[in-house]
């Protein structure tokens, strides 16, 4: 197709205006002028341009500057916008694929450069002075810079990045890679991906901005049956079809040794000198039948004894089916996992766990949580959106032959809350916890929380 | 981040959009300058601040007869930038919207049915994010820049029409 394009400059408005008009442009394009001048001084006071148009000593017509002015603003807009050339056209075929027209060239087809973003969260804590039962507890409250983030990045060609994540919790005490990996884009619609991986599970795993997760603290679920944050090396396909996308991964096994009675947190190698005698896959598929509504699933399998239990397999599967809709200022969104430890009877054995510290066979947890943010309807760009969610969980809802289960792990909660984000970079969180569990240790806590990202 | 670089829109230059949004069209390509006055009005119109005269347009026409305009909007989304060309019909509607720079990590693009909401829009209270315009999950910053630049699209068409019936008025045209 050809096209036929002119350029012209047009001032809008009185004629009174032009001048401060011409004014603003000028100042609009001071960057420019500034690259100029060093010619203009370099050629005894006339640039190469000046030389074509007008004699020594001339002033220039209203015309020339106005055509030198569009000429300006022409470049300072192109530099503005970010664009570069030398996009590769698209052919009839990948508009035809894509049904929408010429939606089809490169996303890596930009310069090569360094992103940088991060975000952070401080939580206020203060634990109930009283158990389920009302016994009476000391006080226990604290305050804690939870997670400072740098995320990083790097595109080094068309085809080629680099991301990470680099977490400071507790104010700096602890450092570590959340993830760390090299991204190969294979066409439009799948791309290779290693290194350190986020695993691909759930909803806060991947996504734990604070803006984002709704509540001061995530949810148990996600922290006990779903250990986040969660993060292995490995290798694997990311991609979508449609409204579906798609992560799978093969990364290092969790640890069998560090499980316990309370779930397998303390079985994930966080990619520090991770054992792979065992390996295990990760996954994830996700539709999105229109913006703002999303359901998904995701699985983990793979063994995890890391050779350190002879004789005995330990199998790991964790399965997770979630959902969410976000429509007019309704936030919806619930979780159910469930994972199955294989051999947890000889793992407790070989781990000397007996009666109710042993490893459940079986933990199941899942939550249901809706928030509505009060100001949506209106033309306020705040944010304030009370929110409740129930959850309940037990690490040990099924446990070996032989063993006994903790009530204590039996655990339900209820929160309620509310959020507030000035702009949506910045929230305010401030929720109660109404926590309960089979013992009767239930302890309630209130947590208020302040996070950004950027 | 939840989505990745490959199942986000993707980014195409300013000609290959203004060729598939106006078939057939040829084009004047216009910079413009907003006065103090009409940034203020388009200000108070988008509920979104005008942050600059300068303003890129593209006027379609098909046989003398003008058939849209399109803008070119550039804004921040977390540290960078994004440009966005934002195609509008004979009457001011939103026909599509493309990204033609995004300089962000590709995880946060837009994804195209998240485009799409804004097509057949006007200026309204209820193009909004969490309205009329539902968010990306994942990529919340995005949607509410894009959202916010359409609005400001919007409203600068709005001022810009006013000024070229005044003119048309004042020409005994």
């Amino acid at each position: 197709m050809i096209m036929r394009l002119s350029l012209s400059l047009t001032f809008v408005g009185s004629r009174s205006l032009v001048h401060a008009s011409v004014v603003a442009a000028a100042m609009t394009v001071g960057a420019v002028t500034l690259y100029i001048t060093p010619l203009y001084a370099q050629s005894g006071g006339r640039t190469t341009a000046d030389e074509a148009t007008a004699e020594p000593g001339d002033r220039l017509s209203p015309e020339e500057i106005e055509r030198r002015l569009g000429l300006l603003a022409a470049e300072v807009e192109q530099l503005r916008s970010g664009e570069t050339s030398g996009r590769v056209p698209l052919t009839k075929q990948q508009r035809q694929v894509l049904g929408l027209g010429p939606s089809a060239a490169s996303v890596y087809e930009r310069e090569s450069g360094v992103s940088f973003a991060g975000y952070g969260e401080m939580v206020f804590q203060r634990l109930g002075t009283a158990d389920q039962r009302g016994r009476r507890l000391g006080s226990d409250a604290s305050i804690d810079l939870l997670r400072a983030i740098i995320y990083t990045g790097y595109r080094f060609n068309n085809r080629f990045l680099f991301n990470s994540e680099i977490e400071f919790e507790h104010g700096g005490k602890e450092v570590a890679v959340e993830f760390a990996y090299l991204e190969y884009r294979i066409n439009q619609n799948l791309s290779l991906r290693g290194g350190m991986l986020l695993v691909p599970l759930g909803f806060v795993n991947e996504l734990h901005e604070p803006n984002v997760f709704i509540g001061a603290l995530r949810p148990e679920t996600e922290r006990r049956i779903i250990p986040s944050t969660w993060h292995e090396n490995g290798a694997g396909l990311v991609g979508s079809a449609g409204p579906v996308t798609f992560r799978a991964y093969a990364i290092n096994g969790l640890d069998a040794a560090g499980f316990t009675a309370a779930g397998i947190r303390g079985g994930r190698q966080g990619g520090a000198k991770a054992k792979v005698n065992d390996w295990a896959f990760a996954g994830r598929a996700d539709v999105s039948p229109m913006p703002g509504v999303l359901a998904g699933i995701g699985l983990y399998q793979g063994n995890s004894g890391q050779g350190q239990f002879e004789g005995t397999r330990v199998g790991s599967t964790i399965v997770e089916v979630h959902g969410q809709a976000q429509i007019r200022g309704v936030d919806v969104r619930g979780l159910f996992a469930r994972s199955n430890i294989d051999g947890a009877a000889a793992l407790n054995a070989a781990l000397g766990h007996v009666g109710p510290a042993g490893i459940g066979d079986t933990m199941v947890g899942g939550y249901g949580q809706v928030a509505y943010n009060l100001l949506s309807q209106g033309n306020s760009r705040l944010s304030l959106a009370p929110f409740y969610r129930f959850e309940k969980l037990n690490t040990q809802h099924a446990v070996p032959a032989g063993y006994s289960t903790d009530p204590a792990l039996d655990i339900q909660v209820h929160v309620l809350g509310v959020e507030f984000k000035p702009i949506s970079n910045i929230v305010l969180k401030a929720d109660y916890q109404f926590t309960s569990n089979k013992a009767g240790s239930g302890r309630d806590q209130m947590h208020v929380a302040l996070g950004y990202a950027f | 981040m939840a989505v990745s670089a490959t199942d986000a829109a993707s980014q195409i230059s300013r000609d290959e959009a203004l060729a598939f949004v106006y078939p057939g069209a040829t084009f004047s390509a216009n910079r413009l300058f907003l006065t103090a006055e009409q940034m203020k009005d388009a200000t108070a119109r988008a509920g979104e601040p005008v942050r600059t005269p300068l303003i890129a347009r593209y006027t379609a026409s098909v046989g003398g007869t003008v058939v849209g305009r399109a803008y070119i909007e550039t804004h921040t989304v977390r540290t960078k930038k994004e440009s966005l060309l934002i195609s509008l019909d004979r009457a001011g509607k939103v026909q599509r919207v493309d990204v033609v720079a995004f300089l962000e990590p590709a995880e946060y693009l837009a994804p195209t049915p998240f485009l799409d909401q804004f097509t057949g829009r006007h200026l309204e209270d209820d193009v909004r994010l969490h309205r009329a315009i539902r968010p990306i999950a994942g990529a919340t910053l995005t949607a509410g820049a894009v959202t916010e630049a359409v609005r400001r699209v919007l409203a600068i068409d709005e001022v810009l029409g006013a000024a070229d019936a005044d003119r048309r008025i004042e020409s005994g045209q």
